[in-house]
């Protein structure tokens, strides 16, 4: 073999996936295509995901704080995996207190604003796609005093310490690590501190840094269901969906 | 010995020990720095680990958050221990086989310096909180472009040496060398435009090509280094040529051609166009091909004298990696089937993956390499061969450890999540079972490696021993196992 | 050794070739940016043209409504009398018209703090 048929093998037989796998993909994905809403439905013009939170800045520090290695964000089509079955990962199903079933697959337009999607490592931790549907939904029917945003901040500060978090029957041991860096112990003199309902020690508070907030906006704001962004037709591939649960 | 070599004989190894000695110091900078980064590696892997099934482990530290220490786990390990083993392995053998002086050992010196100090800046950065939150590639944006100009001043010179090589047959290690070096930029530069330079992508296409440079800077890089390194090492210490050289040529062929299209089955079902995983899990899937072709020809090369496998410690580590490579190949096709990766896609099974090819493959290859190549430029022999046997056994109980735990416990807990009947506790309470195994190998590993590192930097410090017999792992050999080119003479000046 | 092949010549020659292997797919990107950056209509964009048309539409109309004449006519009323307008007690004070005196706080209507 010559060093010039060497090269040009190494070329073609690097080049082709190059175009085909990272360059063209890239670019048509680049501004896909709009879709829109079918004739006869209450929207109109072009489908547009909406999302309310702080997302790009959250998305960031999710991902520095290193969330996607334990966590994912994908709800796969039935080929590739049960998720949209499982629990509440993919939506709220049919019962006493939800009327419509809000599970569905993940689009593309899912992770819109962000720079990287963190579709993840690994399932230490469950799916995350959905989880301030979730919780809010969770938080509601448990009457719970908390706000969504101080129970994902007390989660962040110390998971364990959230009363009777419950996964199906029994009570859950999460894996997840406290992240202590994101708060501040500061004195408190009285109400109005912004601190968490969290005691520490007498006069002292643990109060969120602006990346505590931010990443709990980001965390909140994912709510990839019917609900959070209504489908057209054209996007929408997961119509019926069984009404039994687990 | 020495008395019955000819003229021509000595001449050459008048050459070998020259070109020894002029690249002595990067390569010796390049080993000793990667292995204390493997050190810290494994004790970062060691925390992370434990951290997924005690999250309370070292809380008081928040820089040592789950999340930020494996980030920088596998950073140090990546661009801290297997670049610089890399880089020393590649120097080496391309200076050895183009038979050419290494004339820039003070600039690869400096780089290297350079590429350390980076390194250090980015994997305190992750610590900091200030990671880019990309696998694989988490150290901040801006390190990129130094760390690729780093790469340019250190290897070019290795591919300068193969184009004023003497006219003459091409070794198959040469070939993947060239590969290898010419590999790594292009995934290199393609990926640190796509996902950080260029604006305006999508987000899943950001992910896509960071995960397509996972898996090829796995495949197209540290995998030919390995593999350059094992058809060097048989060949030499066993004192017969390779098997075949047709079918090393296959065996390198096919991995070009299948390798580049890995790394996207990471992001099966997302709402990508389709081709983009189910080519990436066929290409994991078709990586036996290569890995049988390879393991077949080494093993084929080496089978003839296996007393000498027992007895030479950069033998035994070579072919260890090299059975790591088809039991990686046959992993790879097992878990990479659609029905199994809707199990174990998001398990531990492709963590499993990941550390039996950077620790199982390239690492003990390294390894191979280190125990031949330290002796020749320091001119001192090994001082311990218990120190060596147990950086061999520990090694491989390790890898063995992890690998079986992560495989066999992410098909658990894939197992667990596919089952509706199950809620989510069911298939975190079978990870954490699993983990504790992964945990307790990491512990392992880190023994070995602590007594790699300590033998090492003995080395380094030139307090080998001073001696014209190898440290073998068996008794004393009356036949040197190395051969006679092989043989250290540190008592004949070399113009004999 | 061959002198033929090894000269520095030949070593000047391999590094810029080696310069170019390593960076020729960098090099292919940047070359290919125009092709893979081309824009192309998106959602925004959509909306963007209906969005514009009542812009449009409701920029005429208040155009349309807008009765200029007798705009400019309060103008030049009040530009008679503007330089001369003093304060009075419940109107805010005109810049530039003439100081008028300040009630002074008695000791007795100050608070004690």
């Amino acid at each position: 073999m010559t060093f010039k048929a060497f090269i040009f093998g190494l070329l073609g037989t690097f080049g082709i996936p190059w175009l085909l796998v990272v360059v063209i993909p890239y670019s048509t994905m680049r501004t896909p295509v709009p879709v829109q809403y079918e004739e006869g439905s209450q929207l109109s013009g072009a489908f547009i995901p909406s999302r309310e939170g702080r997302i790009t800045e959250g998305s960031k520090i999710y991902g520095q704080e290193g969330c996607y290695q334990c966590h994912t964000q994908i709800i796969r089509p039935t080929y590739a995996g049960n998720d949209v079955h499982r629990g509440e990962w993919a939506g709220l199903r049919k019962g006493p207190d939800v009327k419509v079933d809000t599970r569905r697959e993940t689009i593309a337009d899912d992770f819109q604003q962000e720079k990287v999607a963190h579709i993840g490592q690994s399932r230490v931790g469950p799916d995350l796609s959905n989880f301030g549907r979730r919780l809010a939904h969770y938080l509601k029917a448990n009457k719970s005093e908390l706000t969504s945003e101080e129970w994902i901040l007390m989660h962040l500060y110390h998971p364990s310490d959230l009363p009777g978090y419950k996964d199906g029957a029994k009570p859950y041991d999460s894996a997840c690590p406290s992240k202590g860096g994101l708060f501040n112990e500061i004195e408190v003199f009285g109400a109005g501190s912004g601190t968490l309902p969290v005691n520490i020690k007498a006069g002292r508070g643990v109060k969120p840094t602006d990346r505590a907030r931010a990443l709990a906006s980001y965390l909140l704001s994912l709510k990839k269901d019917t609900l959070g962004n209504p489908l057209p037709e054209a996007l929408n591939y997961n119509t019926e969906a069984p009404v039994s649960d687990k | 010995m020495a008395e019955t070599t000819s003229t021509a004989e000595s001449s050459d190894v008048a050459l070998r020990s020259s070109i020894d000695r002029s690249l002595r110091h990067p390569v010796m900078f390049f080993f000793s720095s990667g292995a204390v980064w493997l050190a810290l590696a494994i004790v970062l892997g060691l925390v992370a680990s434990a951290k997924k099934h005690s999250p309370e482990f070292l809380s008081y530290f928040s820089w040592l958050d789950a999340g930020k220490v494996d980030a920088a786990h596998m950073s140090a390990m990546i661009y801290g221990w297997g670049f610089q083993a890399a880089f020393g392995m590649i120097i080496w053998l391309m200076a050895r086989l183009s038979r050419k002086e290494c004339t820039a050992a003070g600039t690869i010196l400096w780089a290297g310096h350079v590429w350390n100090a980076v390194v250090f800046y980015g994997v305190i950065r992750i610590m900091m909180g200030e990671g880019s939150g990309i696998a694989w590639m988490e150290f901040p944006g801006e390190v990129w472009p130094v760390l690729l100009l780093c790469y340019a001043a250190i290897t070019i010179w290795s591919l300068i040496q193969f184009q004023v090589r003497d006219a003459g047959h091409v070794f198959v290690s040469q070939w993947y060398l060239l590969a290898g070096l010419l590999w790594f930029p292009w995934i290199a530069l393609t990926a640190w435009m796509f996902v950080f330079v260029f604006d305006g992508g999508h987000p899943l296409m950001v992910t896509g090509i960071a995960a397509w440079f996972k898996a090829t800077l796995f495949f197209l890089f540290f995998l030919p280094t390995a593999l350059a390194s094992a058809y060097y090492l048989a060949p030499k210490v066993t004192g017969r040529p390779v098997y075949s050289y047709n079918i090393a040529l296959f065996g390198f062929w096919s991995l070009a051609f299948f390798g580049p299209w890995a790394g996207m089955q990471r992001l099966m079902g997302a709402p990508i166009p389709q081709f983009l995983p189910y080519a990436g899990a066929a290409s994991m899937v078709l990586i036996l091909i290569p890995a049988i072709a390879v393991g077949y020809n080494v093993i084929k090369t080496v089978m003839v004298s296996r007393e000498v496998v027992a007895e030479s410690p950069s033998l035994r580590f070579t072919v260890s990696g090299i059975l790591a490579f088809i039991a990686f190949g046959v992993l790879s096709m097992l878990l990479h089937t659609v029905p199994s990766m809707k199990m174990t896609q998001f398990s531990y099974s492709g963590y499993g993956l990941d550390i039996l090819g950077i620790y199982g493959v390239f690492s003990l290859c390294a390894f191979g390499a280190i125990y031949f190549i330290v002796p020749r430029i320091t001119r001192r022999e090994w001082l311990s061969r218990r120190f060596i046997t147990w950086h061999f056994y520990f090694s491989l109980y390790g890898v063995l450890a992890i690998v079986t735990c992560a495989i066999i416990g992410g098909m658990s807990q894939g197992q667990g999540i596919e089952d509706l009947s199950q809620p989510f506790s069911t298939m975190a309470g079978r990870a954490s079972q699993f983990g504790w195994g992964v945990t307790l190998a990491w512990g392992c590993l880190l023994f070995a490696n602590l007594s790699f590192c300590l033998h090492l930097l003995l080395m380094w410090a030139r307090l080998g021993r001073r001696s014209s017999h190898p440290t073998l792992l068996k008794g004393h050999s009356v036949g040197n196992p190395h051969g006679p080119e092989g043989e250290i003479d540190n008592y004949t000046s070399a113009s004999v | 050794m061959d002198p033929t092949r090894d000269n520095p010549l030949k070593r000047f020659t391999a590094f810029w070739i080696a310069i170019l292997l390593v960076f020729c797919f960098g090099v292919g990107l940047i070359i290919l940016r125009p092709l893979t950056h081309a824009n192309s209509e998106t959602a925004y964009d959509m909306r963007r043209d209906d969005k514009l048309a009542v812009k449009a539409d409701i920029d005429r109309a208040q155009e349309g409504a807008l009765n200029k004449a007798a705009l400019q006519k309060a103008f030049d009323e009040q530009k008679k009398s503007f330089t001369t307008n003093t304060v009075v007690a419940g109107s805010m004070a005109v810049p530039g018209a003439a100081p008028v005196p300040v009630p002074v706080d008695t000791p007795a209507d100050t608070p004690a703090e």
